[in-house]
């Protein structure tokens, strides 16, 4: 029994001895200096041209300037390391000045021949952000006119180009080049290292990826301080993988800023904290139910149509969701140009579900066989979408069945029509604002093979309002192809649409200066500081 | 005993090879390519093959296998296809981290576990023994992630008394990177306040991942010890005048303890894989969240060399436990040569 008591007491003791030095600890006397902590996540990498995902955005924005950058909501592209740039009236020749006196994180200037390199590696890499590129543009057309003009030919004309111009971040190629192990660009070193010019800059000795990530303020970033009093000096990133942790952490005040996809379900008991608050800002991320629209019955207009019907869509959005989404008619999210203003989201109605159901079944759609669903378990949302649909669509005679997955998963299956799943759920986000970055990907059937055209949808007549859409470069005209392109992609369903993103950032009351903007969701750190 | 140990580990040896050629076996036969997601949203098909051969992704199964085992042979485990660093450096920080948190709990569980046990035992049918056996069962039963989150919203959101997450307190600086143990870094750096910093942060998690090895070996000490208080031997110590709690400590405790010591090996691996749940609610930064990425992103990898490396530390383990036993009981050493 002594033993039994002192085991007993021990563990007492440790648990009863921790308040008495939390007192000590100094966490409390530095209180007034501490740093940010953000609880949002890290891409796996921290080379910029190396992966082009939402934790990646952090990183390009923070630490990396481009020649444009998206600012604000609804995003407006502006100069940013360019302070200007001409095209040629055939669009394909694109001419970027430099501004004077940006300098790299290890004071070197920033010369267009910079410029030259960043791209020629981007391209040669042939990692996500190159994809944007590669179609249109060759090594070899990229040349430094002077030490502050850079130009780019394309191969075919191209509007989207000065939208996608914000994915590519410039590095120093100083930094890099003694790194350089075969042809690999320096791709290993600059996974855990820093060759930029940005606003902060990386504390490689404490580094550990996709786990923490320390940032010291850069005093002399080109864009100068004046517009923030009180900037923020230390940034300490330290992602929190479990969503009930990362809302107590936000709580708790250990971390300052949660993910930007605060579920709904924690949104009113982060509000309800004094401490605590939810930002919430209208994104360009659109929750799509795929449909492959080469297997049978997709591949039947009346069985999409069928579908498109049975989702409840206000169940889903204002319920499940606590309406803290906006309903999306279209694959374009509702805020950004190129929708036909007078565009009708489908609605929830089983009876004219059952119609267009019983009418692809007359045309030998076989809609008795079960339908795969492929959800992505660790993502809440799109399995709590697919139950619902899967409860509606047996109203209407249709077995739907829920198939956990990974987005690696799915992604991978995507890349032929017959592994394609028959349904999926995912969402389509920022990556670069231009029609293009949605309806252009996901329904030009010369996407075909990519995850972003997977319901791998084909109509000429869409196919060829995308591409002149895509290579014209008057606004007027492209926003007239676009919406044209739209309204027969909504009138046949390749797709459900179902909303629009709402960001639900959690954020410590002391966090001042946040803005959002839908490319890095809100992540620059540049405009904000602490109050005490 | 030096014959034993070597034998101990050349036979550890096939399971290990066979180890590696399961799992990689087993992780191209998933779902999932890595080379689609590399490549990005917009690229074609011509662009992913690209990139699948960059990676040596399009070679014969076969090939692949043997790149694989003649890199594993030279330590080396290839880069994370995502994050392009070498694999082997992302799990040297990661590894340390696991391991504290294992060890932590494995004494958590091996101290309380024995001495429960033993107390129960000695209190054969009593109200501690039910007690014991009440815990016993609540502890294996009791779900990991669910003791987890009650443990923050007790001794975190009400009391405040220990901290929610994390390995350190961020806004501390950096600790000494020495070892990779943060307890033994700061204490060897002389940094008593992030020792102290990293030993409050380690508690929730060990006792979380320390409960279900807590109540199994409790149980087995429990029924070894009853069963060694039969024994005749007990009978002549007990007539010779020796007391209850000497006897049990001294001579009972360590005939009963051969059966405990097996299953502490076997709960090592236990303790290993459990971490998964604990790291990821507590946001530790171990293996077990790095595996979780990896599969998450098809990071092929990195999988692998998680998987090998927990092997190769569950085959120490076991090797260093066969040796305890031996050295407890010399009639095991004699009994497996």
């Amino acid at each position: 029994m002594r033993i039994s008591l002192r085991s007993a007491l021990l563990a007492a003791a440790m648990l009863a001895l921790a308040p008495a030095a939390d007192s000590q600890s100094p966490a409390h006397a530095q209180a007034q200096q501490r740093p940010l902590v953000w609880g949002d996540n890290l891409p796996a990498s921290l080379d910029p041209h190396a992966l082009f995902d939402v934790p990646s955005q952090f990183v390009l924005l923070n630490v990396y300037d481009g020649l444009y950058r998206y600012q604000g909501n609804p995003p407006e592209l502006v100069p940013w390391l360019a302070e200007r740039h001409t095209v040629s009236e055939d669009g394909l020749t694109w001419e970027f000045t430099l501004r004077a006196g940006a300098k790299f994180h290890d004071g070197s200037a920033i010369t267009a021949e910079d410029v030259v390199y960043s791209f020629k590696r981007l391209l040669a890499m042939n990692r996500a952000p190159a994809a944007a590129f590669r179609p249109v543009l060759r090594p070899e057309n990229i040349t430094a006119r002077d030490e502050r003009t850079v130009r780019f030919v394309l191969s075919e004309p191209y509007a989207p180009f000065l939208a996608a111009i914000p994915l590519v971040a410039i590095v120093n190629p100083r930094a890099i080049q003694p790194h350089v192990r075969g042809d690999d660009w320096g791709a290993e070193w600059l996974a855990a290292n820093d060759a930029g010019s940005g606003a902060y800059r990386i504390n490689p000795e404490t580094y550990r990826p996709r786990n923490q990530l320390d940032l010291e303020r850069f005093a002399d970033h080109f864009m100068g301080w004046s517009h923030n009093q009180r900037p923020i000096d230390s940034v300490r990133v330290r992602p929190v993988l479990e969503t009930s942790t990362r809302v107590l952490a936000l709580m708790r005040g250990e971390i300052d800023a949660t993910d930007s996809y605060l579920p709904t379900d924690q949104v009113e008991r982060v509000d309800r904290n004094p401490r605590t608050r939810v930002a919430r800002d209208e994104s360009m991320r659109v929750f799509i139910l795929r449909m492959n629209n080469r297997r049978p019955p997709f591949d039947n207009l009346d069985a999409r149509l069928c579908f498109a019907y049975a989702f409840n869509y206000q169940g889903f959005n204002e319920i499940i969701l606590k309406g803290l989404v906006i309903r999306n008619a279209g694959p374009n999210p509702n805020n950004l140009w190129g929708n036909p203003p007078d565009l009708r989201p489908y609605n929830f109605d089983l009876n004219l579900a059952r119609q267009h159901c019983d009418r692809a079944r007359a045309a030998g759609a076989p809609l008795g066989r079960e339908i795969e669903i492929h959800v992505q378990t660790e993502l809440e949302q799109t399995v709590q979408a697919a139950q619902m649909f899967q409860a509606d669509l047996r109203r209407v005679g249709v077995n739907l069945k829920i198939v956990p997955n990974t987005w690696a998963g799915i992604t991978s299956s995507t890349t032929r029509a017959e592994t394609t799943p028959d349904m999926w759920v995912h969402w389509v986000s920022t990556y670069f604002v231009d029609p293009e970055n949605w309806i252009g990907q996901m329904y030009d059937s010369r996407f075909h093979g990519t995850w972003k055209a997977s319901s791998w949808y084909r109509n000429e007549r869409v196919d060829d309002l995308l591409t002149r859409a895509r290579t014209s470069l008057d606004r007027a005209e492209r926003e007239r192809l676009y919406q044209e392109a739209t309204r027969i992609v909504v009138a046949e369903s390749p797709d459900i649409w179902v909303y629009n993103t709402v960001n639900l950032r959690g954020l410590s009351r002391r966090l001042q200066g946040y803005r959002f903007s839908p490319v890095g969701s809100g992540g620059e750190l540049r405009s904000m500081w602490l109050e005490n | 005993m030096a014959r034993f140990v070597l034998r101990r580990i050349l036979l550890a040896l096939p399971a290990l090879l066979g180890l590696v050629v399961l799992t990689f076996v087993l992780s191209r036969v998933i779902p999932g390519d890595p080379a689609a997601t590399l490549a990005g949203d917009a690229a074609t098909p011509a662009q992913i093959a690209e990139i699948r051969a960059q990676y040596g992704l399009d070679r014969p199964i076969w090939e692949q296998a043997i790149v694989h085992l003649r890199q594993v042979l030279t330590g080396d485990f290839g880069r994370s296809v995502f994050s392009g660093r070498p694999v082997v450096e992302e799990i040297a920080f990661r590894l340390p981290a696991t391991l504290e948190l294992t060890f932590a709990a494995l004494l958590i569980s091996t101290v309380l576990g024995v001495g429960l046990g033993l107390v129960a035992a000695l209190d054969h049918n009593g109200p501690v023994d039910h007690l014991v056996r009440l815990l016993s069962v609540g502890g294996l039963a009791i779900a990991s992630f669910w003791l987890a989150i009650m443990l923050q919203l007790v001794f975190s959101m009400e009391l405040d008394w220990l901290p929610l997450r994390g390995r350190i307190d961020p806004t501390l600086g950096a600790p000494p990177d020495i070892t990779g143990f943060l307890l033994l870094d700061t204490l060897l750096a002389g940094r008593l306040d992030l020792f102290w910093s990293a030993l409050r942060h380690l508690v929730m998690p060990a006792v979380t991942l320390a409960l279900p090895g807590l109540a199994t070996i409790a149980r087995f000490t429990r029924s070894g010890v009853l069963e060694a208080l039969q024994k005749d031997y007990v009978l002549y110590a007990r007539a010779a005048g020796y007391g209850r709690f000497r006897l049990a400590a001294i001579y009972v405790l360590r005939n009963a303890i051969t059966v405990t010591v097996t299953q502490i090996g076997l709960l090592f691996g236990a303790l290993i894989s459990g971490a998964v749940a604990v790291e990821a609610v507590f946001d530790w930064p171990g293996l077990g969240t790095y595996a979780v990425q990896a599969i998450l992103s098809s990071d092929y990898k990195a999988l692998l060399a998680v998987t090998l490396v927990v092997g190769v530390v569950y085959a120490v383990v076991n090797v260093m436990v066969d040796v305890a036993q031996a050295l407890i009981d010399p009639r095991v050493a004699e009994e497996m040569s």
